[in-house]
């Protein structure tokens, strides 16, 4: 094994690291996740303040969205953009330092949020310096992307490349504006004016951060595996201009219930249906793509992880443009409905997506990955899991949100939960061997094989990297 | 087409200051907000408790907005957007695990949430909130200063009546539990006190009235109905002790209306919202006979539990 060196320049380290970094963080922040579960069905499971449900909560979600799928979709779009580009990165030193700072802003987060250093703004809790952490790796992200593909030797710029643009650009903006950064001590505004601002934020760090990178991982690798060129080309644009034009708009379909502007609420409702439309464009490319090639998807663990989340991603985005009704809103706003629809589109969609590119990008670093069955039996698990999870939590969103219709006060619907948040924390345990048995697979393939030699990784002569080469 | 990075980059810039112009700036310009009628700035002690508030994420847990669907605690007053122009950040909250609070100040005295905070399952049994016993007295002061303050200037209403009724209860119970009893018969409205209760204590309907004692009382009151619950050592006056109504002057209509409407100025809190109406009869129903040890609305004089379940005599040809 070679000796571990902090900044490492040689060619695809800083994708590998920022798949494994990911792959370490979705363990951690599903284990968050299962005492918070458990807390749920026995709040005096735990004495210490600092695990208690309420503090670790954050935590959790941070860790997953900043660590989990930030990191593994970074990393695998890094390695997308640099096959597209047919040129290796730009710097991988510029790309290991983003790495750290992005591994310091998630450790830092995990173990600050419980402490109770909080901005409280869902998805934007993490305070001052660790937003400046992030926005300073994402700049970098932004300037290796860029460089990248300014030397790339294919001309033609595909479809990933775009969405990884757009993500990059998007997110700096959304990220500045969304957490208030001129404000370091509050990271807030007033009033519903702060909602209203926290929940464009809210919104788009799924938007414009986390979706794009998955679909353009999904432009990626689903031709490639499925071995058939992308259906169609016009469609690809029309998913994705409308969708960034639709989906940075409806941020207060979030506040459909609160004392917001009428006429904003409205922006946020038709923009939320018309967002149907890329997404259908986008699904239609992808499933036609895979004509006379379905039988593909059992063979490859890649395949079957991102045709399933292509599955997940039409269900949560059908879900979501109905859940944007005002009709649907007065029964199940405020429910675990919600929770249901988001680890649906987290871990269903976005997730799946990340672990199905992680091992195509590790395959095509080593050959093959440590153990396929391993990863097999891993997909069926987080299967298993997002099915139930949304299958219970919807179930427990239609049980309080009746019950509080017909006049049940919160207290007395309590204990119609007991069962749903206990299959919840059963269920649990699924995604969590999952991400388990993920890491564990990454790491014996990391440290286990002798990487293969890719010609078009090959540093370039008077790049910056040749000289330092490792 | 031929997409360029650049061209992306550019066309992204577009659409970013397009949409934080129309979705995050024309708001605030558009409509500025004015403070509405009950929204006030909180006292220091208040916002101390704000921030507690915000670093124990009780947000996760709590919204702090009504909306015209709702029912229950809050849903005295259809939250306005002045209700939160003081507010920074905004603690609107997702998800309702627990219940709303915008109307929270002054629904209970401070003893009671000083126990709930203590441990929830002391004045709510079946509740999931945490523990937040850790937090030291001048924090639980702070905390609880900033939850009586939710509802601006409704919930300062409310706390000027908990407060006066305090100080009244509190000379009340001075004078000892004899006379504490007297005073409490005194305060319920005269047709309350001679209606009896309209339900028969059939078994099925003490089994009902079991379940309801112990989801919602007996932390309180006690396995035994003497007032010597878990929650008793943190509140004065204390929990009542229905024992003691074996020497007094009662009726099921008397229990019913203290159970509904609750003792403003005691922990004691009110349970209209709930509990439905049968519920409370069967709860009354429940107390009357198994712990003062006798149902007088029907008629039947019990000595002790096991004489007042046994089935009404047969009806006299
Ligand atoms: C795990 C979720 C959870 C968290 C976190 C939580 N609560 Fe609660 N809370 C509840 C539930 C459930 C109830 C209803 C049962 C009860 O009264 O305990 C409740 C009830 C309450 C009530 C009583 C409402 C009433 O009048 O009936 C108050 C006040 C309250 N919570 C304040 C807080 C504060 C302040 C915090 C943060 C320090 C907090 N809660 C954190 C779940 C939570
Ligand atoms: C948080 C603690 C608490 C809970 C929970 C509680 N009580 Fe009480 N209750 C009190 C206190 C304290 C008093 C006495 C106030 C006083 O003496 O001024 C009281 C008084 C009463 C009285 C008045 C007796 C009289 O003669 O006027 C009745 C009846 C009563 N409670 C019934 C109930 C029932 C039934 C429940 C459950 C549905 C319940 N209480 C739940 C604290 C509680
Ligand atoms: C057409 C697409 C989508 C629409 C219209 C949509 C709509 C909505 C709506 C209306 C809510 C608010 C529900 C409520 O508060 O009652 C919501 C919540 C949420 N959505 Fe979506 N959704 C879509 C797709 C997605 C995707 C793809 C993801 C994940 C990548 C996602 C993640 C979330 C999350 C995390 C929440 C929870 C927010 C909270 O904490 O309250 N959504 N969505």
């Amino acid at each position: 094994m070679p000796r571990f060196r902090f900044i490492d320049a040689s060619p695809g380290s800083t994708a590998r690291r920022f798949i494994l970094s990911g792959a370490g963080w979705f363990l951690a922040a599903t284990l968050i996740g299962l005492l918070a579960a458990v807390e749920l069905v026995a709040p005096d499971l735990v004495q210490s303040r600092y695990f208690l449900f309420p503090r670790i909560r954050p935590s959790h979600v941070n860790t997953n969205v900043f660590g989990f799928l930030s990191m593994m979709l970074i990393g695998a779009m890094l390695w997308a953009v640099s096959r597209l580009a047919q040129a290796p990165l730009w710097s991988e030193k510029l790309g290991n330092c983003t790495l750290w700072l992005w591994n310091a802003a998630v450790f830092a987060g995990m173990v600050s949020l419980p402490m109770g250093y909080t901005q409280s703004h869902e998805y934007g809790e993490y305070v001052w310096p660790i937003d400046v952490l992030i926005v300073a790796a994402l700049a970098l992200l932004a300037l290796n992307i860029f460089k990248t593909l300014e030397r790339r030797r294919e001309r033609l710029l595909y479809v990933t490349n775009w969405y990884a643009i757009g993500a990059v650009v998007a997110t700096l903006a959304v990220y500045f504006l969304g957490n208030v950064m001129w404000h370091p001590l509050t990271g807030a505004l007033h009033g519903m004016n702060d909602a209203e601002w926290a929940w464009f934020y809210g919104h788009n760090i799924f938007g414009v951060w986390i979706t794009p990178l998955a679909l353009g991982l999904c432009y990626f690798w689903l031709p490639r595996e499925a071995d058939q060129p992308l259906y169609s080309h016009t469609l690809s644009l029309l998913g994705f201009w409308p969708y960034f034009a639709f989906y940075m708009q409806v941020g207060a379909h979030h506040l459909l219930e609160a004392p917001a502007p009428g006429w904003l609420k409205l922006i946020a409702e038709i923009n939320s249906v018309g967002l149907l439309i890329p997404v259908y464009a986008f699904l239609a490319n992808q499933w036609l793509t895979l004509r006379g090639r379905w039988w593909k998807i059992p063979g490859s663990v890649t395949l079957k992880f991102i045709f399933a989340g292509t599955v997940m991603y039409f269900f949560v985005s059908t879900q979501g443009a109905l859940m944007a009704l005002p009709s649907e809103q007065r029964l199940l706003h405020f429910t675990n409905w919600t929770v249901g629809h988001a680890h649906l589109g987290l871990l269903g969609f976005a997730g799946f997506i990340a672990c199905g590119a992680g091992y195509g990008v590790l395959r095509e670093m080593y050959g093959e990955f440590w153990s396929s069955r391993l990863a097999h039996l891993q997909y069926w698990f987080m299967l298993i899991g997002i099915a139930g999870f949304t299958f219970v939590l919807s179930y427990a969103g239609l049980v309080q949100g009746s019950a509080w219709r017909n006049g049940e006060t919160v207290y007395r619907v309590l204990p119609e939960l007991v069962v749903p948040y206990l299959a919840r924390a059963i269920l649990g345990t699924f995604i969590i061997s999952g991400a388990a048995i993920q890491f564990y697979n990454f790491l014996r393939t990391i440290y286990g094989r002798a990487p293969v030699r890719m010609p078009w990784l090959a540093p370039e002569a008077g790049s910056l990297d040749a000289v330092a080469g490792g | 087409m031929g997409m360029t990075p650049r061209m992306v980059g550019v066309g992204m810039a577009i659409i970013a200051s397009a949409t934080a112009w129309s979705v995050l700036f024309l708001p605030g310009l558009t409509a500025p907000i004015r403070p509405s009628a009950i929204a006030r700035r909180l006292t220091p002690l208040e916002a101390r408790g704000r921030i507690l508030y915000i670093r124990n994420g009780c947000i996760g847990c709590h919204t702090q907005y009504v909306r015209p669907s709702d029912w229950g605690l809050s849903a005295l007053r259809v939250s306005q957007p002045g209700d939160y122009v003081y507010d920074q950040p905004h603690l609107l909250g997702s998800e309702r695990t627990g219940p709303d609070l915008s109307q929270e100040g002054g629904q209970h005295t401070n003893d009671w949430h000083w126990a709930h905070f203590r441990d929830p399952r002391l004045t709510r049994p079946a509740s999931i909130m945490p523990r937040f016993r850790f937090l030291s007295r001048p924090r639980m002061r702070a905390l609880i200063a900033y939850v009586q303050s939710l509802g601006g200037k409704m919930a300062d209403a409310r706390m000027a009546r908990q407060n006066d009724w305090h100080r009244r209860l509190l000379a009340a119970w001075r004078r000892g539990e004899d006379a504490n009893a007297d005073f409490l018969y005194r305060r319920v409205p005269a047709p309350w006190r001679v209606l009896p209760n309209p339900y028969p204590a059939t078994q099925a309907a003490l089994a009902r009235g079991r379940f309801v004692y112990e989801q919602e009382c007996i932390n309180c009151h006690g396995p035994l109905g003497d007032g010597n619950g878990p929650a008793a050592r943190y509140l004065l006056p204390r929990p009542f002790n229905f024992t003691l109504l074996k020497r007094h002057p009662w009726s099921g209509g008397l229990l019913y209306y203290q159970i509904m409407n609750g003792i403003t100025g005691s922990a004691m809190p009110y349970f209209k919202q709930d509990l439905e109406s049968a519920k409370i009869w069967d709860v009354s129903n429940y107390i009357a006979v198994e712990f003062i040890g006798k149902n007088i609305d029907s008629g039947e004089t019990g000595s002790g539990i096991p004489a007042a379940r046994e089935p009404a005599p047969p009806p006299r040809p």
